[in-house]
């Protein structure tokens, strides 16, 4: 079980202020919702939470029992989904897939039925991202992010792209998986904001 | 004594040893045997700029490394500062080189090894500020920019050590000159300028130095008021 | 939480970019292009009577690499910048461990190389009547230079790609750190197509190596803060 911790994080591009000092806590089997208008910071904020950016202010630490994480030994049990990152359109669905298993060493995993799951046929399991709807491609990259069972998942805009039925799915990917990891959802639509335990806007 | 008049009395002490090391140049040293008419009182000159122009690239490479380690904005500054001198210095290095080459080899230009090195180092410095201009985050400019520099500090010794020795020089050998072993010898007095004109140098760097870090510092603690 | 081994991440890595390059060609078309182009130019235009006979191992020398150099600053930072440019590198950045990043894209730098250097040298000699004396001697210039090389080039392809303005900042960054590279390779080669004897390319071939090395040290050290910074 792992708990992130933020205190303070604020970030500045070019002089210009993205992000006002945000603290609080993602903690194992709550969703933490971010809410705020386009432009609000929630990318950039999402961003810092992973560790793919530096803040220029503050601090964003991974607890494991009390244990500060390195950020070699968080990466692992981390999951991300988000519009600014994208999967290789040159290999199929399902070689994506099995790269990023291969990356973080997950070894039999059923890639075709969590692309199922998620509402990916199995005909276009073996086809290149490059042919796919953006729909499509979203579906994929959820599954990305989950098939090694992260403690702390990230989601931005989750069903952007997608349709009812896309919704519907990753909803339940959510309500799976919200008991074993700590969850953050960056999001306007009021029916993603309804999982939140917990939320913080970033416009006040 | 406060620091402050302290620092004062040491710029005064400063300009005059400049002043003083001028004028032994163009008046006192003299004249060397071997070389065209005055064109070697230039050496007073431009060895001291070469010498600081290494130096800015060995301050930049600490500041770099301590950047890396403890991420202060401060230290980022300082490697620029260091780095924006470097650049200044080794212009002035090349052109009164080139003057030199010019005077006592007939060109401007003749790549030897020594010349090829400062136009390197030139070439590391522009790199340097061309890569700061093109990243727009501060945080991450300041890392690739570091990285950049102690990437290239690495390599420039494999520049002025091996390579060089792969082509005979033209350039006269000061060090063993000192010694007096090749070529010409160096008078002592003429040694003396010459030390006196490397701390010189040294001493300007060091006062513009500080002087840049210092105008960073206020200007960065009067954005963190306009913020808070 | 099991993981993968720095080996299994490193070729994985690798498995991605030849299987992506298999599939687009991007680098090996940009690479392969560059070169041919400028072979049958320089070929053309010079040929094998262009030069006095006593310029003939150091000017040919020279050619080859410049064109060797050229060709590969017009594709070797896309192991990078293609990341950036699909902003598939946060995926990537999240899943894998730097230094796999940077094994798996060396080893595919490297391997475009040879290639290149495989297809062009050969082609080179014959176009431009460049006799070698020593093969052997060439085949570790090309080997050991590509190797130095390839080191360079991917660490610099690793920052431009985080930068913007990316090719043109490629060849600006990558020219000075290159240079004394340049001129040990060019050395070498010369060496080794004038003298029969193996031992001739040795002086150069140190340079090369130590260079390589130290280059490589440094890339390590310095690589985990450009890729996630």
């Amino acid at each position: 079980m792992v708990t992130v911790r933020f205190r303070d994080v604020a970030k500045r591009f070019g002089g210009q202020r993205v992000l006002a000092g945000v603290s609080g806590e993602l903690r194992p089997g709550r969703v933490l919702v971010v809410a705020g208008p386009n432009g609000s910071g929630k990318s950039t904020f999402l961003n810092i939470l992973a560790g793919l950016l530096r803040p220029s202010r503050g601090d964003v630490q991974y607890l494991e029992d009390d244990r500060v994480l390195d950020q070699e030994d968080w990466y692992p049990t981390l999951g991300v989904a988000a519009p600014d990152m994208a999967l290789y359109e040159e290999l199929t669905a399902f070689e994506n897939l099995q790269l990023f298993a291969r990356l973080r060493g997950v070894h039999a995993h059923d890639h075709a039925a969590l692309l199922e799951e998620l509402g990916l046929a199995a005909a276009h399991h073996h086809k290149p991202l490059g042919a796919f709807s953006s729909g499509m491609k979203q579906r994929v990259k959820l599954a990305q992010a989950v098939l090694h069972r992260p403690s702390v998942l990230l989601l931005d805009e989750p069903s952007a792209n997608l349709d009812e039925d896309g919704h519907r799915r990753v909803a339940g990917l959510v309500t799976r998986l919200r008991s074993e990891a700590a969850i953050a959802v960056a999001t306007n639509d009021p029916r993603e904001m309804a999982w939140g335990d917990a939320s913080i806007d970033l416009a006040g | 004594m406060t620091e402050r008049t302290w620092q004062k009395s040491l710029k005064w002490l400063l300009g005059f040893w400049l002043a003083g090391v001028t004028a032994a140049a163009l008046l006192w040293a003299p004249a060397a045997a071997g070389f065209q008419g005055h064109s070697f009182r230039i050496v007073f000159f431009h060895v001291p700029q070469a010498w600081v122009a290494v130096l800015a690239f060995c301050v930049n490479l600490v500041a770099s490394l301590r950047y890396l380690r403890g991420r202060k904005p401060l230290d980022d500054v300082r490697a620029t500062t260091a780095a924006r001198l470097g650049l200044l210095f080794a212009v002035l290095a090349t052109i009164t080189g080139s003057i030199f080459a010019k005077i006592e080899w007939g060109m401007f230009w003749n790549w030897d090894p020594r010349e090829t090195s400062i136009v390197i180092l030139l070439l590391i410095y522009a790199a340097y500020f061309a890569l700061r201009q093109a990243v727009a985050d501060e945080e991450r400019r300041a890392a690739l920019a570091a990285a950049y520099a102690i990437f290239a500090f690495v390599t420039m010794p494999f520049l002025i050590f091996v390579v060089p020795r792969v082509y005979a020089s033209l350039h006269p050998n000061l060090v063993e000159a000192a010694r007096g072993a090749v070529r010409f010898k160096m008078d002592p007095a003429m040694r003396m300028v010459l030390l006196g004109a490397l701390a010189g140098f040294s001493g300007l760097f060091a006062w513009l130095y500080t002087l840049e870090v210092r105008v960073a510092r206020v200007m960065a603690a009067r954005r963190a008021k306009e913020e808070a | 939480m099991h993981r993968s081994t720095l080996l299994a991440e490193s070729l994985a890595v690798l498995g991605k970019e030849v299987a992506s390059e298999l599939r687009r060609r991007v680098a090996l078309n940009a690479i392969g292009l560059f070169a041919v182009t400028t072979l049958v130019a320089v070929a053309y235009q010079i040929g094998p009577y262009g030069l006095a006979e006593q310029d003939r191992p150091f000017l040919l020398s020279a050619l080859l690499w410049i064109i060797l150099f050229f060709a590969a600053t017009a594709g070797l930072s896309r192991v990078f910048v293609k990341e950036e440019d699909a902003h598939t590198a946060k995926a990537l950045r999240l899943a894998a461990r730097p230094l796999a990043v940077l094994y798996g894209k060396l080893l595919f730098n490297l391997l475009l190389l040879l290639a290149l250097e495989a297809i062009i040298v050969p082609l080179y000699c014959a176009l431009m009547g460049f006799a070698v004396k020593s093969v052997g001697g060439l085949v570790l210039v090309m080997v050991a230079g590509g190797a130095a090389f390839a080191v360079t080039s991917t660490f610099v392809a690793a920052i431009i790609a985080r930068a913007s303005g990316s090719n043109a900042l490629f060849a600006i960054l990558a020219l000075p750190l290159l240079l004394p590279l340049l001129v040990a390779v060019i050395a070498g080669t010369r060496a080794a197509a004038g003298s029969p004897e193996l031992l001739a390319v040795f002086p150069a071939l140190r340079a090369v190596v130590s260079l390589g090395g130290v280059t490589m040290v440094t890339a390590i050290l310095l690589f985990p803060v450009v890729w996630r910074d």
